[in-house]
């Protein structure tokens, strides 16, 4: 891998690649619009619970994407604080002890979490949602980490993975519901379409920001690691 | 019915993820032993609904494709369902008991596994381009946990550049998957297919072939995209790099061969296909000389993955512009050439772990003597040797025939060599494990035995990948159940 022969020929392969997509992306401009999915969305909109067709998309249409994709988190989740010391939540060093951000933090707290709240309930009819108002949440546990405030909960025990697969076992519970009273796998009954889709999107709101805020706690690496199979 | 074997199979891997995730190493591995059990009894019940009624499309959360997701359930899903169970569950039980409880990182492989579990389930069942990627997104993941799980750093490297190059392979395909959504407006692979055979001017789906395949080559770690395998696979620990070697790599490029067979034949041409298969030519030759000369037991399996993963992509080449029968003849073969590689890899990485866990070594010359001390599980490795060498009755020698006869019947009379010196060079690297182990030392008389249950979980695996041989036709008959065309 790393002779020049095999650096020229990557090299190649990525150019040959970014030459054909970009052929491909300029002939796809010229072509017709030749689907009819924006209007099959725009009429099916109003049976799936939200105005918004992202979320509709996101929730509904396709909602077992989104559970495979909110899995996807929780396993990078668990892949970091799998390597996490579990010191270095107490880590002195990376505090800051700045009283010009505490003061600010003050007044920034409440309005990110303000602002998260926001972005959840704005995903119904405009751009916004749990991605969105999760990395709100996240970003606000990252500045209140940096000046020291304690965050217990983010210690790698029982409640941090309650907290990672909260978001994911509703969805996962409602679609189970959904195939025991006889729909498919997934399918909402109508009559609770909107609170299901509000219960599993605030849910998923602060699992997403527990994931992410983990991700963010367990950069560390594991000191007390295993040698490899055979050479101890 | 099928709704709970469908929710049976997305949704019980996924619950068990989740409620692993809260639990221990034990309590999650006696809860696995459940799942594993549901999982045989849910696949087993698909065949036989399948084979009573007929594949069928299955479509999630009540919403037709193009606008939902659709699921399609054919026999040979069936098949990779019932070979996902076996070898799944020989890993996980092998893990179960190889694995130290007590070290605190232990408790999040269940939870992995089983994601790991939902995603291959996924993946074989999907049938549509995104979903695809979703459930390839998944298996990734969690592999890449898997190796890095406990880490070491040379662990963490291996892993970290298996995340890259998967990564960037991923990246690829969805950009394929952009193109076709583009041109097309929809992502289920029934759709495309049915365009692309109707429309005159599909002329993005060859680029959009291009993307896909390459990016997917690279996640089944093709020679030359497969720098990333070795250490990955060699570095993990022996029922994980047994799981990788044998199931993940095979999503990928079972993803390949269906978006291939069912819309790419149409647009592709003959250098792509040819240059496909010289491609997996060198890696069968390249691999198996590489995995001849490591001086580590797991690499040496390892580059042997290399190698086998070859033989897959001459799929390629026999299945473009020949008959209808010869491309069959050559889709059988490579089904059964799946199957007994994910059977025999298996094997040979769980025996491969054993050896080192009885030596305490993972040196390929550290075996002298082992012959007479764990002759099981030596024992399992030769078998599972076998069939990657394609010996009769093996499974490996059931498909290679199939391979050459089909290259025959195509009059591509090339890959018959390569068949025949992958086959020697096979056999070179299995023996000269044995030849290790049958040396004397007289110094070295301190073995550690391993638990029975993990010998044996190697030799049914072992024993299976023989009878995928014995039984072939058996095995192509669930391939080739009914399918009711529903659209």
């Amino acid at each position: 891998m790393r002779s020049p022969a095999a650096r020229i020929g990557m090299l190649l392969l990525a150019l040959m690649l970014t030459a054909l997509l970009g052929r491909s992306v300029w002939q796809l401009s010229m072509l017709e619009p030749a689907s009819d999915l924006p209007r099959q969305l725009q009429d099916k909109l109003a049976a799936s619970g939200v105005e918004h067709p992202v979320t509709a998309v996101l929730l509904n249409f396709r909602s077992y994407d989104t559970l495979l994709e909110i899995a996807v988190l929780v396993i990078a989740a668990m892949a970091g604080i799998s390597m996490a010391r579990t010191r270095s939540l107490e880590d002195p060093e990376l505090r800051t002890s700045d009283t010009l951000l505490r003061a600010l933090l003050r007044w920034l707290v409440p309005l990110m979490l303000l602002l998260a709240g926001y972005l959840l309930w704005a995903g119904a009819d405009r751009p916004g949602g749990a991605f969105q108002a999760g990395a709100m949440l996240a970003a606000t546990g990252v500045l209140m980490r940096l000046t020291g405030l304690p965050l217990d909960f983010l210690r790698p025990g029982i409640l941090l993975r309650i907290g990672l697969v909260l978001g994911f076992a509703l969805f996962l519970l409602v679609g189970l519901a959904s195939a025991i009273a006889g729909d498919v796998f997934l399918a909402y009954p109508r009559e609770f379409v909107k609170g299901l889709i509000l219960s599993i999107e605030t849910l998923l709101t602060l699992s997403i920001g527990m994931i992410l805020l983990a991700l963010f706690v367990a950069a560390p690496v594991n000191d007390a690691s295993e040698p490899e199979e055979g050479e101890k | 019915m099928s709704n709970w074997l469908m929710a049976g199979l997305l949704f019980t891997p996924l619950a068990l993820a989740t409620v692993s995730l809260l639990l221990g190493f034990r309590q999650g591995r006696a809860l696995s032993w459940l799942g594993m059990l549901l999982q045989l009894l849910v696949s087993v019940g698909l065949w036989w609904l399948v084979r009573h009624e007929g594949g069928f499309y299955y479509t999630l959360a009540g919403w037709d494709a193009p606008l939902g997701i659709e699921l399609r359930v054919d026999g040979l899903v069936v098949t990779f369902l019932l070979l996902t169970t076996l070898v799944a569950s020989g890993c996980g039980i092998h893990a179960g008991f190889y694995l130290e409880p007590d070290r605190p990182w232990q408790r999040y492989f269940w939870p992995l596994y089983w994601f790991l579990w939902a995603g291959l389930n996924t993946v074989w069942m999907g049938g549509d381009l995104f979903n695809l990627y979703v459930g390839l997104e998944l298996i990734t993941l969690s592999a890449v946990g898997l190796v890095a799980l406990g880490g070491q750093a040379e662990a963490l490297r291996a892993a970290l550049r298996y995340l890259l190059a998967a990564l960037l392979g991923s990246l690829a395909y969805l950009l394929g998957v952009a193109l076709v959504y583009g041109q097309f407006g929809t992502l289920s692979l029934a759709d495309v297919a049915g365009q692309v055979r109707v429309s005159e001017h599909a002329l993005l789906m060859r680029p959009a072939l291009v993307l896909m395949l390459v990016g997917l080559a690279l996640k089944t770690a093709l020679f030359p995209l497969h720098g990333w395998l070795p250490p990955a696979h060699g570095i993990a620990k022996s029922p994980v790099s047994a799981l990788l070697s044998a199931l993940v790599v095979k999503a990928s490029f079972y993803i390949a061969a269906r978006v291939w067979l069912e819309a790419g034949v149409a647009v592709a041409s003959q250098w792509m296909a040819q240059l496909l298969g010289v491609l997996g030519a060198v890696a069968i030759i390249w691999g198996s000389w590489l995995a001849l000369c490591q001086p580590r037991l797991k690499q040496v399996v390892a580059y042997s993955s290399v190698a086998q993963i070859g033989y897959l992509f001459l799929l390629f080449p026999l299945t473009f512009g020949v008959e209808a029968s010869v491309s069959l003849h050559a889709q059988q073969g490579i089904t059964l050439q799946v199957i007994s590689h994910a059977l025999a890899k298996a094997a040979m990485f769980l025996a491969a772990g054993n050896l080192i866990l009885a030596v305490g070594s993972n040196r390929v010359e550290a075996l002298a003597g082992v012959s007479h001390f764990l002759p099981f599980s030596l024992f399992s490795f030769g078998l599972a040797g076998v069939s990657l060498m394609g010996l009769p009755p093996s499974g490996g020698f059931a498909a290679k025939w199939m391979l050459l006869q089909a290259s025959m019947a195509s009059g591509q009379w090339w890959w018959i060599m390569v068949l025949a010196g992958g086959g020697l060079l096979s056999a070179a690297y299995v023996f000269r494990i044995y030849k290790a182990s049958f040396l004397e030392r007289d110094e070295q008389d301190h073995f550690y035995h391993p638990d029975r249950r993990l010998e044996v979980a190697a030799m049914l695996l072992a024993l299976a990948s023989l009878g995928v041989g014995v039984s072939g036709s058996q095995v192509l008959s669930v391939m080739a159940m009914p399918f009711e065309e529903v659209q």
